[in-house]
């Protein structure tokens, strides 16, 4: 493939670099300004050094989000995986309607976060909710989805997979697909069992889409925001205080422009370790 | 020639009148004053500037609401910044004047001659007078009006649960609730929200009701009794724990429609529970209970509002003069007839002026003899973010019992202390 | 063919569980407020009139078309931007092609939560507050559109391009003329992704939009619920969430397969 040299390449490519100038690089800049300042926006900048970063690391409520946010990982991911690879599976046998059954399930992934939150506030709902009428009317107690501080984050775990697992549930079964029968026929011949077929074969080939499934899990996870902003204001006690809704109060309910600056490149930093750290131990060779 | 002689003669006799010149250049005096954005501080503004201008054509003033819907506080400061501030603003929240200070958009008033007579013909109190002097030592805010938060209840509902009279003492008040309980009624109802100045109408009264009008800062630092703040904590908590309190929100007000029986508000509710009781409902006012053993007067949080004058303003005398107006006897007592607001005055009770008022007003009788002893909030830039901790606490020490009011009270000075240090 | 039955009742109960809250919303909009946390749809009183009140109380269908406007604008802007930069970067020899290449995988290593502030900052710096360009300009392009065209039009065999170039074409010519036809595909991806993704987003808008009049679809339906204006009125705060969910229902039931195909293929290609 030849290609020509051509100056018509640069000038196709400056409406990049302006937008990458403006809208990457200038606030890339300015946050390593504002991290070092105190900013309400309205009144000048003041230069305060690492005072920011002194609050930060006394700051609980900070680390009580991030640890929020892990809690949430720490359900949504591995339900994610499970009832995605569960209905991936079904949805790879020969069966009809298989169109419509992914339509279906594919569903709330595009219908926007907000409208899901505002119907699982009713699903939620501790006296009148969808749930608790089903569990009084089988004769069980209400849960308190969204008021105990133990269960409140969980549920939004819970509601997030229900939001996105469509998506993931396309992903598998793409991959499902990708993976030649002949390993399986192979496989039968010498004795495998079904677990076995599962283990040995499906999941190591499968491996790029969990990592993938897992990384963009995460991303999302540490994005959380409208469902709590929505639910539950970050309570009860600060259970479901997300680090974006904290961040996003700091900065426009209390006009600490230069501290919310510094909570985000903060927590930027823990996403990218925690995405690196995630691909090393994921991440396998497939062959 | 003859033409040019008769213009210089015309222009000699109509446009170097010495009267006419100061008249002209004088009607050129325009003040421009923000008011309150609700109805009835809205209608007084509209009086009061209206008869300004009345008796003083050489200073005219016009009057605007603040915007409706947006926090004062912040308009005011983007004004500031901005450079589009009004000479004359009647709804400075002590809480705020913090920043405007920090961002020089004050006149100080203190350096008008008249100021201190002005004062002492209100006879505003002196430790109440000194909690409006900023740090610097200067007078930036000249108190205006204030609504003290105190106890509502149920007249009829005490009858009939055999309650004599409004507990003064925080036993007192557990007797009456045990009372009320067995009618079938919650007590008490504080909203359980932890937004920050939620804890206007439940903590922070009770915190300076029992500390002999003590508020949480001195200067910049933190000069929290420790005490009284973990004695507050626990009252609240015991509230919550013997199911006093619900932990409900109410669709439908919960006063009225006689859920509850008690609340904490402020004068402005009177007017609410006039035009919406039903027959036959009977309410009063009490003051804040405070422990069992406290001896001394009884404080409360007053909600104040005071007025500030503008750096901004081109015509400082005109607009102190203006000032004066609007703290005077007939803007006060207009303040009562119309809005039903207190004015931070010593002498509402005595002074003749306001007598027929309060006799037509026998409820505000209460928050008159309360008006003297009342505090604000304190001059700190993160006055909002340090509610917004104790409504934290609150939140997991009252309402859900998760921590104990020692606990509560500790955290909450770790806390305020993070956040002062780093807005120092 | 027992085990087929059970795959396939499985798969029903699937269906219920993803399909089911949405049918329950929509009826549960419908009925008085007494009855709303029944779980079966029916039911006798039903009406639209918690929908008058949402219509009336807020500026709903401003909001629509400002949410229209705003994502086909974006839409439009990534596309044509994205077919450019990808055109560039895949056919075009220069010598800064390198560097953009790295800037843009850079820039999707980023995570937002860096340059969300500095980025409102400089929108009220610009005056962009309050405005259509505060919502447009920061998203006018994307780093993965451009690596989707780059990827798809690599694939363009060179001979196409050197018969345009003979026949005259400019750069731009064949890029519109030619390329563009022959990639339906990537264009549908992106602009399917492009035009969700910012129809939905919510976080932005909050930040940047202050006024009704400039808020977008999602943005007014979150302060209607969450500021309170509702009430404590659940019917009207699930009609407000039914007429969201509305524009993208109907945009999905004619072209999921779109929907499906292109976020699949995002996937995949990562």
């Amino acid at each position: 493939m030849s290609r020509v040299e051509s100056k018509a390449g640069y000038f196709m490519v400056m409406p990049y670099f302006v937008y990458f100038a403006a809208f990457v690089a200038y606030p890339l800049f300015f946050s390593f300004i504002l991290i070092f300042h105190r900013w309400n926006i309205v009144t000048p900048m003041e230069f305060i050094g690492l005072k920011n970063f002194v609050r930060l690391f006394r700051d609980e409520l900070f680390f009580k989000a991030i640890i929020n946010t892990l809690i949430f990982l720490s359900i949504h991911i591995p339900l994610q995986i499970v009832i995605a690879l569960f209905f991936a599976n079904l949805l790879n046998k020969q069966i009809k309607f298989r169109a419509f059954f992914r339509a279906l399930y594919f569903l709330p992934v595009v219908v926007s976060g907000v409208v899901i939150t505002i119907l699982w506030q009713q699903i939620y709902a501790y006296e009148t909710g969808l749930i608790n009428q089903m569990l009084l009317g089988l004769g069980f107690k209400k849960i308190p989805w969204l008021v105990s501080p133990e269960i409140a984050m969980p549920s939004i775990a819970v509601m997030a997979t229900w939001k996105n697992v469509g998506f993931y549930i396309v992903l598998f079964l793409a991959g499902l697909q990708s993976i030649p029968n002949e390993l399986y026929e192979v496989a039968e011949i010498d004795g495998a069992s079904n677990f076995q077929k599962f283990f040995r074969i499906t999941l190591p080939l499968l491996n790029p889409t969990v990592v993938l499934v897992v990384v963009l899990s995460t991303i999302g996870g540490f994005s959380l925001f409208i469902e709590p902003y929505i639910l539950t204001g970050g309570g009860p006690l600060d259970s479901t205080l997300s680090a974006m809704l904290y961040i996003y109060n700091q900065a426009f309910y209390f006009n600490h422009m230069g501290y919310a600056a510094t909570l985000g490149f903060f927590f930027a930093m823990v996403i990218l370790i925690i995405v690196i750290i995630q691909r090393k131990f994921i991440e396998r060779e497939v062959y | 020639m003859k033409s040019f002689l008769f213009l210089f003669i015309l222009f000699f006799v109509f446009g170097c009148s010495s009267d006419r010149k100061n008249a002209f250049n004088q009607a050129n005096k325009k003040l421009t004053y923000w008011c309150a954005p609700n109805p009835e501080e809205i209608e007084l503004a509209k009086i009061l500037v209206d008869k300004w201008n009345r008796l003083h054509p050489e200073i005219q003033v016009e009057v605007q609401a603040l915007p409706a819907g947006q926090s004062s506080e912040e308009v005011l400061l983007a004004a500031i910044a901005g450079g589009t501030t009004p000479d004359v603003c009647s709804n400075i929240w002590p809480g705020a004047i913090a920043e405007y200070i920090k961002a020089g958009g004050l006149v100080a008033l203190d350096e008008f001659e008249d100021f201190d007579s002005l004062i002492s013909a209100r006879k505003i109190p002196v430790d109440l007078l000194e909690s409006f002097r900023s740090k610097d030592g200067h007078f930036y805010q000249l108190p205006w009006k204030t609504n003290p938060v105190m106890l509502l209840y149920n007249v009829k509902i005490f009858e009939k649960a055999g309650i004599e009279r409004a507990p003064r003492t925080y036993s007192e008040f557990f007797e009456a609730c045990e009372k009320i309980k067995e009618l079938g009624i919650f007590p008490g109802y504080t909203d359980i929200r932890p937004i920050w100045w939620q804890r206007f109408f439940d903590f922070y009264p009770f915190y300076i009701a029992s500390s002999g009008g003590r508020t949480f800062f001195k200067g910049d630092d933190l000069d929290i009794d420790y005490e009284i703040a973990v004695k507050v904590f626990d009252f609240f908590r015991t509230c919550f724990k013997m199911k006093y309190f619900p932990i409900t929100n109410f669709q439908v007000d919960p006063f009225l429609s006689e859920k509850i029986a008690m609340r904490f508000t402020g004068p402005w509710t009177i007017t609410y529970l006039e035009g919406n009781k039903p027959s036959g409902f009977e309410y009063d006012f009490a003051p804040i209970p405070v422990p069992d053993d406290y001896q001394g007067k009884v404080y409360t949080y007053g909600d104040p509002k005071n007025i500030a004058i503008f750096s901004t303003t081109r015509y400082k005398r005109e607009a102190w003069e203006f000032v004066k107006f609007l703290v005077s006897e007939y803007s006060d007592s207009l303040l009562l007839e119309i809005c039903n607001q207190l004015p931070i005055r010593g002498d509402l009770l005595e002074n003749k002026k306001f007598a027929d008022y309060f006799n037509r007003n026998l409820k505000m009788k209460i928050f008159a003899e309360q008006a003297p002893f009342t505090r604000g909030v304190d001059e700190v830039v993160e006055m909002k973010e340090v509610f917004d901790a104790i409504s934290r606490e609150f939140e997991a020490c009252a309402v859900y019992g998760a921590k104990s009011p020692d606990e509560a009270v500790k955290n909450l000075i770790k806390r305020t202390k993070v956040i002062i240090e780093w807005s120092k | 063919m027992r085990r087929n039955a059970l795959t396939y009742i499985t798969l029903v109960i699937g269906a219920i569980f993803f399909a089911y809250p949405f049918l329950w919303m929509f009826f549960a909009s419908l009925k008085p407020e007494t009855q709303i946390s029944e779980l079966w749809f029916m039911s006798e009183n039903l009406s639209f009139k918690n929908y008058s009140t949402v219509f009336a109380k807020i500026p709903i269908v401003r909001a629509f078309f400002n949410s229209l406007f705003v994502s086909t604008a974006i839409t439009f802007s990534v596309i044509i931007f994205g077919s450019i930069v990808g055109y560039a970067l895949s056919r075009l020899n220069f010598k800064g092609r390198d560097l953009i290449l790295f800037l843009i995988l850079f820039t999707m290593m980023i995570p937002f939560q860096i340059t969300l502030i500095p980025t409102y900052v400089l929108i009220v710096k610009l005056g962009f507050v309050d405005s259509y360009a505060g919502l447009i300009f920061p998203a006018m392009m994307n780093s993965l559109a451009i690596l989707i065209f780059r990827q798809f039009f690599l694939t363009i065999p060179q001979s196409l391009i050197e018969s345009a170039r003979i026949d005259g074409c400019n750069n731009l010519q064949i890029l519109f003329k030619i390329i563009i036809p022959l990639s339906k595909p990537a264009v549908a991806t992106v602009g399917i992704l492009t035009f969700t993704s910012s129809w939905n987003e919510v976080l932005w808008p909050l930040i940047v939009v202050r006024s009704e009049k400039f808020m977008t679809m999602p943005q007014l339906v979150t302060i209607f619920v969450v500021g309170g204006q509702a009430g404590s009125q659940l019917g009207v705060q699930l009609a407000s969430a039914t007429l969201l969910a509305l524009p993208i229902i109907v945009a999905y039931v004619f072209f999921q397969r779109y929907f499906i195909e292109s976020l699949a293929r995002t996937g995949l290609k990562e």
